[in-house]
């Protein structure tokens, strides 16, 4: 899933000053799972919101929705009859989800309530960490199921650097390096002598470092 | 007089570009460049034009500086990170260079090498900012340096923008300004009309505009680039010429001579002749341009 952060309730604050009625917009999927974006986080906010201009003496109505996503037309749509009466929007969706409701909703202000982080996993409760960095061409079945690119603190793709110890990495004690996990993995799998074999030069053009990326699928289009 | 002088006191300056090669073997480019010896005010190197991998600006700037050249060193966002960037500029300065160009490099996928990541940690506005934190005796974490570099600063500018896009063109050459830049390289110019327009929005006494001339090959060429480079246009009067003369070489530098003399009279404070490839042309260019 998409893994996001809350912002400083200040930040959000700075970005709704002025405005008299708003709109916060939450999404039932991933920012719901790392809980930072979901109906309860809409609901936590639009309180606060209003507390604070309320000691500020100032007049702000502060309305709240939580759509089924954000990153689709669908349920985007499910506010446009409503959209005008609001002078923003703050969505608490991650940044796919802000910017297509900008797209869709041209003329009004729409800001982001969440720093949206990485594509990872909740290892328990309030925990989250990263697995991919979406590079486009998967290497996962050369690494034993770990992704070096999202884990190696310097992306190497041919073995651990020189400051690897006792299973962790150099940049930080709390920190496993991914390439202590990979030979293991690939020990425990059998298949340690695939670790001999030199990874290619990675291209990166599929990666973000190619420009922006695009998936047309002619198949499944309409 | 030193170039920074020159621009500083609005004196015409005359710089050419050359281009280091894909390969160890500089000599080519010690040829070229002592061909004009003395007659060029600058050198200016540029950092893999066109993202095609070759020899640097900064070792083609030394070698170049070792040999008397004053040259001009070409600072590009592309391929190098704050780290790398700040110590380019630091080495740069220790090895006697003394004019830099600040650039954000075309994107990697126009290259030879369209695998490769980019980097871009910083922006040419940041790049900016770190020249001007460097002349203060800082880098860009606030620590203090063991000698400031100083350098005179240039970057480019897109004389062939128009419209909406001029406008963003001409605010981003005041905050360059502003940013400590002291001239600004088009473009190549060819339509003198189109650039005159582009000159009444500049401000002459705030940053020193030097076109760029490049020496055509063909009238093959020209109309390749009128047509699909967007901020450079050719009359076709120009190209009809090219393709009427007899001797088609002849005609090429004569264009390019006829417009380093228009650029000298319309006032500019220079030219940047660029021959891509043609550098053994230049002694007759500068001869036909009387320089
Ligand atoms: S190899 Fe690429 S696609 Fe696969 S997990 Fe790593 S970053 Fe993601
Ligand atoms: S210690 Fe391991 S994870 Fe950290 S950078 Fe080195 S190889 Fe990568």
């Amino acid at each position: 899933m998409i893994v996001a952060d809350k912002k400083p309730i200040e930040e959000i604050i700075d970005m709704v000053k002025g405005y008299h009625k708003i709109l916060i917009v939450g999404c039932n999927e991933c920012v719901t799972v790392c809980e930072a974006g979901g109906k309860k986080e809409v609901g936590v906010l639009a309180s606060a919101l209003r507390m604070y201009f309320m000691n500020e003496g100032e007049k702000i109505e502060v309305d709240e929705i939580t759509l089924e996503r954000q990153c689709d037309h669908e349920y985007l749509e499910e506010i446009r009859n409503s959209i005008d009466q609001y002078d923003a929007v703050v969505s608490l969706a991650c940044g796919v989800g802000v910017q297509f409701m900008a797209e869709k909703y041209f003329g009004t202000p729409v800001y982001p309530g969440v720093n949206t982080c990485f594509m990872g996993v909740t290892e328990e409760r309030g925990v989250w960490s990263e697995r991919c960095q979406g590079c486009g061409q998967c290497i996962l079945d050369k690494t034993a199921g770990i992704c070096p690119i999202s884990r190696c603190a310097k992306r190497l793709l041919n073995g651990p650097c020189g400051g690897s110890t006792q299973g962790k990495c150099e940049i930080s004690k709390d920190l496993d390096c991914a390439w202590q996990l990979i030979i293991d993995r690939l020990k425990e799998l059998d298949r340690l002598d695939e670790y001999e074999e030199i990874a290619p030069i990675k291209d990166w053009s599929t990666e973000r470092a190619g420009g922006p990326r695009k998936v047309v699928r002619e198949d499944v289009r309409q | 007089m030193t170039l920074k002088e020159k621009i500083a006191s609005r004196k015409f300056v005359v710089l050419g570009e050359f281009e280091p090669p894909k390969g160890a073997d500089f000599s080519r480019l010690t040829k070229s460049a002592n061909q004009v010896k003395g007659r060029l005010d600058a050198l200016v190197v540029p950092e893999m034009a066109n993202a095609v991998m070759k020899a640097g600006s900064l070792g083609g700037c030394a070698f170049l500086n070792a040999q008397g050249f004053e040259t001009i060193l070409q600072v590009c966002c592309r391929d190098r990170n704050r780290l790398a960037l700040q110590a380019d500029i630091l080495s740069a300065s220790a090895l006697g260079i003394s004019n830099l160009m600040a650039v954000s490099g075309e994107d990697i996928r126009f290259g030879d090498h369209p695998q490769a990541r980019e980097v871009y940690d910083l922006d040419l506005m940041q790049l900016l900012e770190i020249l001007s934190n460097f002349q203060g005796g800082r880098d860009m974490a606030g620590i203090e340096l063991t000698g400031a570099p100083a350098f005179c600063i240039g970057s480019t500018v897109n004389a062939g923008a128009i419209g909406g896009a001029l406008d963003i063109e001409i605010e981003n050459l005041e905050r360059m300004v502003e940013g400590g830049v002291q001239f600004a390289i088009t473009t190549p110019v060819f339509d003198l009309h189109r650039f005159q327009q582009f000159m009444k929005r500049i401000d002459i006494e705030k940053v020193a505009i030097i076109p760029t001339v490049l020496l055509l090959k063909s009238a093959g060429m020209a109309r390749y680039i009128d047509r699909n480079i967007k901020s450079v246009s050719i009359p076709s009067e120009m190209i009809r010429e090219i393709q009427k003369a007899p001797d088609k070489l002849k005609q090429c530098i004569k264009t390019a001579a006829e417009l380093i003399t228009h650029l000298k009279e319309m006032g500019m404070a220079g030219v940047l002749i660029s021959t891509v490839g043609w550098e053994d042309k230049l002694p007759q260019l500068l001869d036909a341009a009387k320089l």
